[in-house]
Parts: C-alpha cells; structure tokens; sequence
C-alpha cells in the first residue's frame, strides 16, 4: 500500500540505524521483506552508507602516523604557558608609546573628576547626591533676600538682609537693621 | 598492556604527553575521516584533524570522564571542522577535485577484478557522491558522516553537535533523501 511505503521510507534510516524501538523496528522489518520498493530503498540506503564509508577510509589510510603526530607534537611545543599568553596579550598595553598616551589620557580625567566635584557639589561619586544646599538671592523692595535649602534635613532659611552699599551711599552709618531670620 | 582511553587521558593530566601520543595513535584516521567527510579537501582536514588533536591536549585537564574520550574528541573535531568550513566558503567544484583520487583509489580497492563494468560503475558512484555530499550544508555532513565512519548513536551525534536526536534523525532523513535524489541511476 503507498501511504505505507511512505510511511516506512521516512523510518527506514532510523531503522537500518537501529534506533526505532522493538514494536516499531518488527513492523518495518516485516513491511521490508515483502515490499520489492522499500527493498530496493533499502539497498540504495546501505549503498551509499558504504560507498561514503569505502571513500573516507581508503583516503584515511593513506595517512601515516608520524607526520600527522609531528604536526600535533609541533602545536604543542609551540603552546605557551597561560601565564606567557595572557602576558603576551596585555604587553601592547604597556609600549612606552601606549603610556605616553595614557598618562594625558588620565590627567584629563583626574581633571574632569575634579571639576565635577568642586563646580557640583552635590556629585560625590554618588555619595550625599540629592543633599543640595541651594542658595537663591532676590531683590524685594530695598529687602535682599537669600532663601536657603538644604535637602537632607529639609531646612529653609529665609535671610532678609539691606544692602551694605545702598546704606553707605544713604548715611555712611552702619544699619541698625540686622538681617532678620 | 594496553591501557584504556581513560587511563590514558589520566596520565595525560599528569603531564604525559606519550600517553596523548597513544591516544592520538588510536584515533586520528577516525578523526581524519570525519573531518575530511565534512570538509572534503585533504590539506585542509590534516591541518583541522591535528589542530582538534592539540585542542584536545590542551583541554584534556578539564575532561572529567562524563563522556567517552572519542565522543569528547570528535566533538572537538567536528565543530572545529564546521567553523573552518563556514569560515572558507569554497565552491563546490574546488572541494571536489580534491577528492577524486580518493574516490580512484576507493574504486580500486573495492574492485571486483573480475568485472570492470562494476568497477567502473563504483568509480562513478564515488565521485558522484563526493560531488553530492559538497551540495549538503556543513551540518547535514557532519551527521551523514559521523553516523558512516563510526556508527555513532543519534543521542551521541546529538551530544556532540549539541542538539537533539530528532534533529539528527531529521537532519540524516534530509542528507540521505538529498544524496539518494543525486545519486539516483548509479544506486
């Protein structure tokens, strides 16, 4: 019947490999013996499993052994020790034309940390971020007033203060008005 | 006294290296046939079979035994062979010629003296098959040859390119309805 004899071309390598179980194996077997068309799928199967096999082997017997273990004995005297490899790996990274380079490099760096740091003070390599003390100065009718925040504690400190200058140029005195809190 | 894979591989951690010689006595025609039936050019599989052999030794002190040291090994040459083979994309007809006399000498040694029509016949069968097996990707060659040169079960196949027994049983169904479709009037 067709659909079997499709059904038993697509097993029958995994058959002839032996890797079908024994209820499955037997009914192929049987199937096999008294089809001529999967017989002679059979045979064409165990053909070119053969001539493949006949091919790989008369080339591989040409090969002798001792150039093949001169070429394997020769990569292993080559073979470094790990050590040395990894040394030989980092070594570009220490030419005095590589340094000459890294040391600018690393100034610039350290400068730019540096400058991070004092123009921004909040940014300690993420250390107290967020805990900004913010100083904002107004004019407000002759007041100056400075407004202080400091994050972390949430304080404001509101300072209203006159201007020293205004007082000089108006008395030469100095203020009796202190700055209020 | 013949000592065993194992044995062998333990002297080897040692630091032994006439103990990997013996190893390497006793497998590299198996290693050579698969990487050749992979690569299919003689020059390139002598240099991918002992560079799979020096991978080896330099590995050998992480082989626990979990496997059979062929299986271990031949994973090695495998994945060696199609990383070298994706890696050159040569033309079919390159590879081929390079086998022809292989296939010459596989017709000879296989002759039957008697009647030349059938070794000619094998002759051509050789080198059509050869010419086939160049049109398959590198992966439905490593399983049509590994399951030719050793017999090798699915599930080791499967070990080896690290990936099920179906996809090998899938892959091997592919390869040979392939070779078959190639082959057809000389089978």
């Amino acid at each position: 019947m067709k659909t079997n004899c499709e059904t038993v071309k697509n097993s029958l390598g995994a058959w002839l490999d032996g890797e079908l179980g024994h209820a499955d194996a037997e009914e192929i077997r049987r199937h096999v013996e008294g089809c001529p068309a999967c017989s002679g799928e059979r045979r064409r199967l165990e053909r070119v499993q053969v001539a493949l096999r006949g091919v790989l082997e008369t080339e591989s017997s040409r090969v002798a052994f001792e150039p093949f273990w001169d070429g394997v004995r020769r990569r292993i005297s080559e073979e470094r020790p790990r050590q040395a490899r990894l040394w030989e790996w980092a070594r570009p990274a220490f030419y005095p034309q590589r340094i000459a380079w890294a040391v600018p490099v690393a100034i610039v760096f350290l400068l730019a940390i540096f400058s991070l740091v004092q123009y921004a003070p909040g940014w300690r390599w993420g250390v107290n971020r967020g805990n900004v003390a913010a100083v904002d100065s107004i004019d407000g009718h002759g007041f100056n007033v400075a407004v202080l925040r400091e994050s972390k504690t949430k304080t404001t400190v509101i300072w209203l203060f006159e201007s020293q200058e205004e007082d000089d140029e108006a008395s030469g005195e100095p203020t009796a008005k202190d700055p209020a809190f | 006294m013949d000592l065993s894979d194992w044995e062998l591989v333990q002297r080897c951690q040692n630091g032994d290296v006439a103990a990997f010689q013996e190893l390497v006595a006793r497998y590299y025609r198996k290693v050579y046939m698969v990487v050749l039936g992979i690569l299919n050019h003689r020059d390139d599989a002598m240099e991918v079979a002992q560079e799979a052999f020096f991978r080896a030794y330099r590995s050998i002190q992480g082989f626990k035994g979990g496997s059979a040291f062929y299986t271990w090994l031949y994973r090695i040459a495998v994945n060696l062979s199609i990383d070298f083979q994706r890696r050159q994309k040569r033309g079919p007809t390159e590879l081929r010629e390079t086998m022809d006399e292989a296939v010459d000498n596989a017709a000879e040694g296989a002759s039957s003296a008697n009647d030349p029509f059938l070794d000619l016949q094998s002759k051509e069968l050789g080198q059509r098959l050869v010419a086939a097996i160049n049109e398959l990707t590198p992966d439905h060659r490593a399983v049509i040859v590994m399951r030719a040169v050793e017999g090798l079960s699915y599930k080791d196949i499967g070990r080896m390119l690290g990936c099920s027994e179906g996809t090998v049983m899938s892959r091997l169904h592919y390869a040979r309805k392939k070779l078959q479709e190639k082959l057809g009037p000389y089978l």
